[in-house]
């Protein structure tokens, strides 16, 4: 019933202000009465005294009171002080003329006093609700959290409406959850937490009831003008709060189709590149089975050898899936500790030890190196995957150089130098993008994944992965902290004996 | 052994209890298979098997408690097999008992190799008669008189590098956990401490290996540990 019912108000005692202007009109009566003369005087100058009270009542009480004090003080003029007195009978034509014309004008200035003083209150409610609006909007604007937004809105409204205690509480809507803010004013009176709200505003939108506004304090009547700001803040609060629905599921829906998209072309790259060893190991095996073929020693080995190649080279491609979904998720986490960098690259390089095989390999890693704060292996990964990218681009039979030094007590730099084909300078950023490939797909293996990976995981360490065109070839370079939280490794030093 | 040594594989995977059958057959082992936990457990206590060869992933439970429940009255050899992503549950279960690990997939001549090691090591330590003197590569250690020769000269070693060294050959050709060392070399209290064992690691190779850089003897065992590689 409230909801249909949003604001409750009490009709304020008219009759109150009818009486204290009759209260008026007698105390200046009165008050005249003591200066009476039994000569009788000149009755303009009191009907312009008169004047006074209606002033006063227009401008305190407003058009209907003046009015009343008008016609009372016409009668007072008439009964008191027009002779003869103590009857509302005028002798001289004189006298009616003068208390004709006091009403008349009594009643005029009365009007004219009253108008202004009302839209001079009422201009002043106007700029009052204008600033009042302004500091709302001013305060929601921009906001992003619902909480936040529920929270301006319950502290303006305590401000504004001078209340007691504050009540916002928008409803759970789907995924959104509950949210309720209750604020309360101290320096005022305590109100009764069982009583129910003095008035209530529903925030209503297009598309239903969100929650409301409840408001309790001690003035019980609302003015026109509060009700209207009340119905506004409303509407503003509501405003914000699907402000913030519409952007939040418009970046969902962003993400969902940016996933999308990612899913999609994960499948078609993973797809050709999980048939192509499956591919050479299903025609190996066949051929061996086969006994169509007398297959002479050499042959079955190559073969097998085949086999052998793709299957290390489909483990490693799920492996890259795994962290590839894994960076995607944002569940990479590095599981740190000290580990040697010579210890790393020797284990990917016994990993990669087949693809390397056309290559010459020179690792200049030395186990005096710094210990880094690193996932073991994840740094292998960065290992392989590099090196792999380096045999599929250089020519064979070309050297592949893998060099570690310390740049300062913080930082680890480690290249990975090819004699492949350079890259244009505006596509050297882009090599770490997801599937992206300088090359037509068609001409080298892989996903397109690898060095999306590395940076993935390089940055993932708090270090930084870039590519660099050399005079003659490629290089892949990436950083490492040597500080882990924030500090170095001293223990190395002063815990050898001896 | 005079008869041929039983193997015991439990793995939930039907091709690879396949394949690991007809090929320990042909290497003369006896082998039995279990598909699932419980069965294994139970296959262990009606036939001791010499030696058991443990999935991490089974239906039913835990290769790691598996692992436990078997160490709880056994002490035959155990070699887990488990994807690379799972090595944190490598180490626990190798902590647990476990005596080696393989990754899959693996190389058979690997897994072939590991099966000889842990079962010359569980022969010797049945036999009670440990041996004192560690041959490998050009590196000779006696135990019992702390001396490390190399190519016949001694080699220089502080207390801690001795004791770690004798940790390692004592348990030559198994996988030791980076925990597992500290606490033994070191205290229980410090086997957090991987860096120690780092540089400790780094310095034993200086003195012992050919080429420091391209260790033989002192094996890295990637994210886990390291293995004491001897003569076979």
């Amino acid at each position: 019933m409230m909801r249909l019912n949003p604001f409750r108000r009490f009709k304020p005692f008219r009759g109150l202000k009818y009486l204290l202007a009759i209260l008026v009109t007698a105390i200046f009566t009165l008050i005249f009465l003591s200066f009476r003369t039994e000569g009788g005087q000149d009755h303009t100058i009191l009907s312009l005294l008169y004047l006074l009270p209606v002033v006063l009542s227009s401008v305190l009480w407003g058009l209907g009171p003046g009015a009343l004090v008008a016609l009372a003080s016409f009668l007072a003029l008439n009964y008191f002080f027009v002779p003869p007195y103590y009857t509302l009978l005028v002798h001289r034509t004189q006298d009616l003329l003068v208390l004709i014309v006091f009403l008349g004008v009594s009643i005029t200035v009365g009007q004219l006093v009253g108008r202004v003083s009302k839209s001079l209150a009422e201009s002043h409610a106007r700029e009052h609700e204008a600033i009042h609006l302004y500091e709302l909007i001013m305060h929601l604007a921009g906001l992003q959290d619902e909480q936040e937004i529920v929270s301006t809105l319950a502290e303006q409204t305590l401000i504004t409406f001078h209340a007691g205690r504050v009540d916002v509480l928008v409803e759970a809507q789907g995924s959104i959850p509950v949210h309720h803010v209750r604020l309360e004013d101290h320096s005022l009176p305590a109100q009764a937490l069982e009583d129910p709200p003095t008035f209530l505003a529903p925030l209503q939108s297009a598309r239903g009831f969100l929650g409301e506004i409840k408001i309790w304090r001690e003035a019980s009547t609302l003015s026109p003008a509060e009700e209207r700001l009340l119905h506004t803040f409303a509407s503003q609060g509501v405003l914000a709060l699907e402000r913030v629905r519409l952007s939040q599921a418009a970046s969902r829906a962003r993400l969902l189709e940016e996933s999308d998209r990612f899913k999609s072309s994960l499948l078609s790259s993973v797809s050709h590149e999980l048939r192509t060893p499956l591919a050479t190991i299903k025609a190996a095996v066949t051929s061996l089975r086969s006994g169509a073929v007398e297959w002479d020693t050499e042959a079955r080995a190559d073969l097998l050898a085949a086999v052998e190649e793709e299957t290390d080279h489909l483990n490693q491609l799920v492996g890259n899936l795994l962290n590839m979904s894994r960076i995607e998720a944002g569940a990479l986490k590095p599981e740190r500790s000290w580990n040697s960098l010579a210890e790393i690259l020797s284990s990917a390089l016994d990993l990669t030890r087949q693809q390397t095989e056309k290559h010459v390999v020179e690792a200049e890693v030395s186990a005096d190196l710094p210990l880094v704060p690193v996932d073991y292996f994840q740094i292998e990964q960065v290992f392989i995957n590099l090196i792999s990218n380096s045999t599929k681009y250089s020519p064979e039979g070309t050297t592949i150089a893998i060099h570690a030094h310390p740049v300062n007590r913080n930082l680890m730099q480690v290249t990975v130098r090819n004699q492949g084909p350079h890259v244009a300078t505006e596509h050297l950023e882009r090599i770490f993008d997801k599937f992206y490939r300088v090359t037509a797909a068609d001409r080298v293996t892989g996903a397109g994944l690898g060095l999306s990976i590395c940076k993935g995981i390089i940055e993932a360490h708090g270090g930084h992965i870039w590519a660099e065109n050399l005079d003659r070839g490629f290089a892949f370079h990436f950083t490492l902290p040597l500080s882990w939280e924030g500090f170095p490794l001293e223990a190395g030093q002063e815990m050898v004996d001896e | 052994m005079s008869t041929q040594p039983h193997i015991l594989v439990i793995d939930d995977e039907a091709q690879i209890l396949r394949a690991l059958r007809t090929i320990l057959t042909a290497k003369q082992f006896k082998v039995s298979v279990a598909s699932r936990g419980e069965e294994g457990l139970a296959l262990a206590a009606a036939q001791p098997p010499d030696l058991i060869i443990l999935d991490l992933s089974l239906p039913d439970m835990d290769g790691i408690e598996v692992c436990a429940r078997l160490r709880e009255w056994t002490q035959v050899p155990i070699i887990i097999l488990s994807v690379r992503e799972s090595e944190r549950e490598k180490v626990i279960a190798l902590d647990k008992g476990a005596d080696d690990y393989l990754t899959k997939p693996f190389g058979i001549e690997e897994l072939l190799a590991r099966i000889r090691v842990a079962l010359r090591h569980s022969a010797q330590t049945l036999g009670s008669q440990k041996s004192q003197i560690i041959t490998a590569g050009a590196i000779v250690i006696d135990l019992a008189l702390h001396i490390v020769t190399r190519n016949g000269e001694e080699v220089k070693l502080t207390a801690t590098e001795f004791k770690l060294l004798a940790y390692l050959s004592a348990n030559a050709g198994r996988v030791l956990t980076n925990q597992s060392i500290l606490s033994h070399v070191w205290e229980p209290a410090e086997a957090d401490r991987v860096e120690y064992l780092r540089v400790y690691i780094r310095q034993l190779r200086k003195k012992l290996e050919e080429d420091p850089d391209h260790p033989c003897i002192i094996r890295n065992e990637p994210g886990i540990g390291y293995r004491f590689m001897v003569d076979e």
